[in-house]
């Protein structure tokens, strides 16, 4: 065993004691005879020490003595409370921002999936780029012909997202539900922790209909009610019985509440869904064959779905320019996280690349006013190692207090940082803080430890040298070597360059979003509540429900506070996405050359509609009470299909058809109006092709609208209590304001210019007290040259400018240097904002002017405190 | 007796601490300064083995093994660490011994040729 440090001394202290007994004993003289026993053994510390070298390595004393040396740097840094605080402070935020964010990236981006075989699982996405469609789905043709075609998916699950009106579980509601083919639980690789899921025998129009319930869904909805398998629910008209409940995973698509087989939704079975080769509702899985890599699958898929193309070119337009592509499940859920996330991560860097360089100019600043102490140390011996082991000890006892306090501050930051990836991606939901975080921390701890440990200049080597610039250090006061001093400097214009970009970022964001959110919708946006009030939540016929829905415009139009009331199919952006834009032509109209008919937005409209939602007529007139199904067909249309289709006149009175084989043989419809553009689908407005029809004729609405005289939200319960009161199982869910409409949809973007405001104000903040610091410290290390220069005729106002140019000199450079640099992160943000037009260079000159009106009030304090020296003192403190 | 001045005294040569060590703990065991005199007076005040070199010898064999250490008190009433050997002390001694009388055999032959051809 490994003797101790008193072992070691007690054996030596016995040697001595035999050693001066035995000299006693021969005669000599006490006093003597210690002295020669001493003299004998030579330098205790020496031989002790060369015992321990055979215990112990050079490694455990090198660390031995970096502990020694840290409990002194905790005592020295003590003594320097305010650098200390603002060192750690600094790189406490820059490493919580970065473990944070690092947290969610692995959890969002790299975490496999519980799905079993996860990384075998693939999600083939169809996509139509020319008619800006980034996924299609399937329409089931398409899905027989690749089955039959690709071999190197081994086996496949299909899943449509479709709403049901639930009954039974308290409250009539809507749920968001897939309806999927039997072998979709088993390609996913899911298994249930209650009851059963679906399987080949639940297929086909002659199964029993059955339901597995998502584990969110069961736990959230239902309080993970353990007697759920077996009960009998409705789904509108049809009755399913519970037979399982899924394990926790990721729901794709994400909202995801309840899963059944097709005989629940009768569209399934029908000839449109089964036939019809346009009528694309269908997400589509696969599971690679065994030896197929996901590239393999790509090339076989995409073959199959160029062949399929050329077979059938009438359902496949030239202009959509459909595409095919297969990336792994995992990676499909990421997707719509991943550039942002990319971008925090990118922007955590930079704030932590500037929390460096402010500590590193502190470190360094301190070294300076240490330089005596150091050139001691040397001058007595101590060696460069040495010197540093000092330096580093301190650094890391810096450090490791910055990455413990920065942690701390990631902990509560994952939350908040997952909650807005969740925005993003559903599986930010499940992130949770774990000993990654506590790595990372670490990691950046380390890597800012050894750089700053080796940023100072070490006196030694100059003493040896003798070069006279480090000898004139020890007199009193302070001095700044133009080499140190050039890299104060350097650090500050890094701080500065980074800042600029990161706030030009960030500008650039917020001026976006301040667009956006300024854009004239065309609608009366404040005054306008949208319901969503599924149809078929009736076991009635369809001219039962528009009987009702007339009933219910009627009763709602009587309530106090309402103006006016109408029904759509349609809630501007909210809905976006969920209806195809389809191909018509009208009278007279003949494509151009090479261009095929047009594509328009279909929308149901009841009477009144643009009256309560505000959009005004170009001409003609609104549809009535009196355009029922039977009747003549008629429509209006928005401006731009006006201008598109009838460019040198009268729309109204003309006729338009859809070409579309989903509406059967093609029926002329008489245009009745035209209204003012209003785009519906997309935040940014731009031209909306839109053809309305009548409820009454299209029999398909299941969107109320009401315009508010006061306070729109005041109405929602009224509202509700009239449509209850008629039916006690209709759903009235969503109620919002068109503003509030907006306003969610807007949210991640949002979301996105608030954190990165976040992190340039941080970054601003570090990196004006670094340059405001830069200044003071060479302020108070010149205190000499200023009285001279104010001895020589200087005015102090010369000397404040001078102090405050220096400072300028630093944020020019910074800015610069940024401005080039920039440009590449400046590439990154508008790829992930691209739906947004950039907003000119207002943002960037503003950060520029944020950036030097800064600088110059941080500048103002040391520049005056130059200006105010006082000559006599000055030239007398050394 | 009389004491050896210090300038006629032999420089120990290298390795072979280790070997006097195991060696003097034969007749067994003693303490540091104990196997220093003994070195000393059985090499009739030659060799001088220095302090600075013995201890980390000792801890050096009892590293390997060859060593064991105890404390105990000694005849002078003193608390003192005794080494002793271990079985596979016993045993590194005698290959250490082989070797050395090896080594002077070659080294005889080589400084007195003739008898070591008498041989």
């Amino acid at each position: 065993m490994r003797p101790d440090e008193r072992e070691l001394d007690d054996e030596i202290r016995g040697h001595l004691a035999l050693s001066i007994k035995e000299r006693v004993e021969r005669g000599e003289d006490p006093k003597a005879a210690r002295l020669a026993a001493l003299n004998e053994l030579g330098y205790i510390p020496a031989v002790r020490d060369s015992m321990r070298r055979v215990w112990y390595t050079r490694w455990f004393d090198a660390a031995a003595a970096l502990g020694q040396e840290m409990r002194v740097a905790m005592r020295s840094l003590r003594r320097a409370k305010g650098m200390s605080a603002t060192v750690i402070v600094t790189l406490a935020l820059g490493i919580g921002a970065n473990a944070a964010i690092f947290s969610v990236v692995r959890g969002v981006l790299l975490r496999p999936l519980v799905n079993r075989g996860e990384d075998r699982l693939v999600y083939i996405r169809q996509s139509a780029p020319g008619l800006g469609t980034t996924n299609t789905l399937f329409s089931v043709p398409e899905i027989q012909d690749l089955k039959s075609r690709v071999t190197t998916i081994a086996s496949w699950g299909d899943f449509s997202t479709i709403d049901f009106n639930l009954i039974g579980f308290g409250e009539p509601r809507i749920v968001q539900a897939g309806v999927v083919g039997g072998s979709y639980f088993d390609v996913m690789g899911l298994r249930p922790v209650l009851g059963r899921l679906l399987n080949a025998s639940d297929d086909g129009p002659k199964a029993a209909a059955v339901v597995v319930l998502t584990h969110r869904f069961w736990t959230t909805s239902l309080k993970s009610d353990p007697s759920i398998v077996g009960k009998t629910i409705r789904l509108g008209r049809i009755s399913a019985t519970v037979v399982g409940v899924l394990e926790p995973s990721v729901p794709y698509p994400a909202d995801t509440e309840i899963i059944a087989n097709v005989v629940t939704s009768p569209h399934h079975l029908g000839a449109t869904m089964v036939t019809d080769r346009t009528h694309r509702m269908t997400e589509l899985f696969g599971r690679l064959a065994p030896g197929a890599s996901v590239e393999d699958a790509h090339a076989d898929v995409a073959a199959a779905h160029a062949a399929m193309m050329r077979e059938h070119p009438e359902a496949y337009s030239a202009r959509a320019d459909g595409r095919v592509s297969v990336t792994r499940l995992r990676e499909q859920i990421a997707a719509p996280a991943r550039t942002i996330l990319l971008v925090l991560l990118a922007a955590a860097g930079v704030v932590f690349i500037i929390a460096c360089s402010n500590v590193a100019n502190l470190i360094l600043a301190r070294s300076v006013r240490r330089e005596g102490e150091l050139a001691v140390r040397a001058a007595l011996g101590g060696s460069r190692g040495a010197l540093r082991r000092t330096l580093l000890a301190e650094s890391l006892v810096l450090c490791g207090a910055g990455a413990v306090l920065g942690v701390l501050i990631a902990r509560p930051l994952v939350s908040v940082v997952a909650q807005f990836a969740a925005r993003f991606s559903v599986r930010a939901l499940e992130v949770t803080v774990d000993s990654s975080l506590l790595a990372v921390g670490a990691g950046l701890a380390m890597a800012a430890a050894v750089l700053l440990a080796y940023i100072p200049r070490l006196p030694s080597l100059d003493y040896r040298s003798g070069r006279p610039e480090q000898s004139r250090g020890t007199s009193g006061g302070v001095r700044i070597t133009p080499g140190t001093n050039r890299r104060l400097r350097a650090f500050a214009t890094v701080q500065i360059a980074f800042s600029f970009v990161l706030l030009a970022a960030a500008g650039t964001l917020l001026a976006a979003l301040v667009a956006l959110q300024t854009t004239n919708t065309g609608y009366d946006m404040r005054q306008v509540l949208a319901f969503d009030v599924p149809m078929a939540a009736l076991a009635a016929s369809d001219a039962k429900e528009m009987d009702f829905h007339r009933e219910m415009t009627r009763r709602i139009d009587e309530l106090p506070g309402v103006e006016g009331v109408s029904l759509g199919s349609f809630v501007p952006w909210r809905d976006a996405g969920t209806f195809p834009r389809l191909q018509f032509t009208a009278e007279g109209y003949t494509p151009a050359d090479g261009e095929e008919n047009p594509h328009a937005r279909l929308r149901i409209v009841a009477p009144r509609f643009f009256a309560v939602l505000g959009v005004p007529f170009v001409a003609g007139r609104d549809f009535t009470d009196e355009d029922r199904a039977g009747d003549e067909p008629v429509a209006i249309i928005s401006e731009s299909v006006a201008k598109r289709v009838f460019p040198n006149g009268e729309a109204v009175n003309r006729k338009l058809w859809w070409t579309e084989s989903l509406f059967g043989k093609p029926q002329p419809r008489r245009i009745v109006g035209v209204v003012a553009d209003v785009d519906d689908e997309n935040v940014v407005p731009g031209p909306a092709l839109t053809i309305y029809h009548p409820v009454y004729q299209m029999r398909f609405a299941g969107r109320l609208f009401v315009h508010a005289s006061d306070d729109p939200y005041a109405l929602v319960p009224p509202i509700t209590r009239v449509i209850r009161s008629m039916s006690a199982e209709q759903p009235v869910e969503r109620a919002a304001t068109l503003e509030d409409v907006r306003a969610e949809v807007l949210a991640p973007e949002r979301l996105n210019a608030f954190v990165l405001t976040g992190f340039a104000g941080v970054a601003l903040l570090i990196a004006v007290v670094g340059v405001g610091g830069v200044l003071a410290f060479s302020v108070s290390a010149r205190t000499r040259e200023f009285g001279v220069r104010l001895a020589v005729g200087s005015s102090p106002r010369a000397l404040l400018m001078r102090v405050l140019s220096e400072g300028l000199v630093m944020v020019a450079g910074g800015i610069l240097a940024g401005a080039a640099g920039g440009y590449a992160f400046g590439g990154i943000v508008t790829s992930y904002v691209e739906n947004v037009r950039l907003p000119g260079p207002l943002p960037i000159v503003a950060a520029a002017t944020v950036l030097v009106g800064a600088a110059v009030i941080a500048s103002l304090m040391p520049a005056a405190r130059a200006s105010r020296v006082d000559v006599l003192q000055a030239l007398r403190s050394e | 007796m009389a004491r050896t001045p210090d300038d006629q005294r032999l420089e120990l040569l290298q390795g072979t601490l280790d070997m006097l060590v195991l060696r003097t703990l034969q007749w067994g065991p003693q303490h540091g300064h104990g196997i220093g005199q003994a070195i000393r007076t059985q090499s009739e005040d030659l060799l001088k083995v220095e302090t600075g070199s013995l201890y980390p010898a000792l801890h050096r064999l009892e590293k390997r093994g060859w060593l064991k250490s105890e404390w105990a008190v000694s005849e002078a009433n003193q608390r003192a660490k005794y080494y002793r050997l271990t079985a596979t002390g016993k045993a590194q001694l005698s290959r250490e011994a082989d070797r050395w009388s090896q080594l002077v055999r070659a080294i005889g032959r080589i400084m007195n040729p003739a008898q070591a051809g008498e041989e």
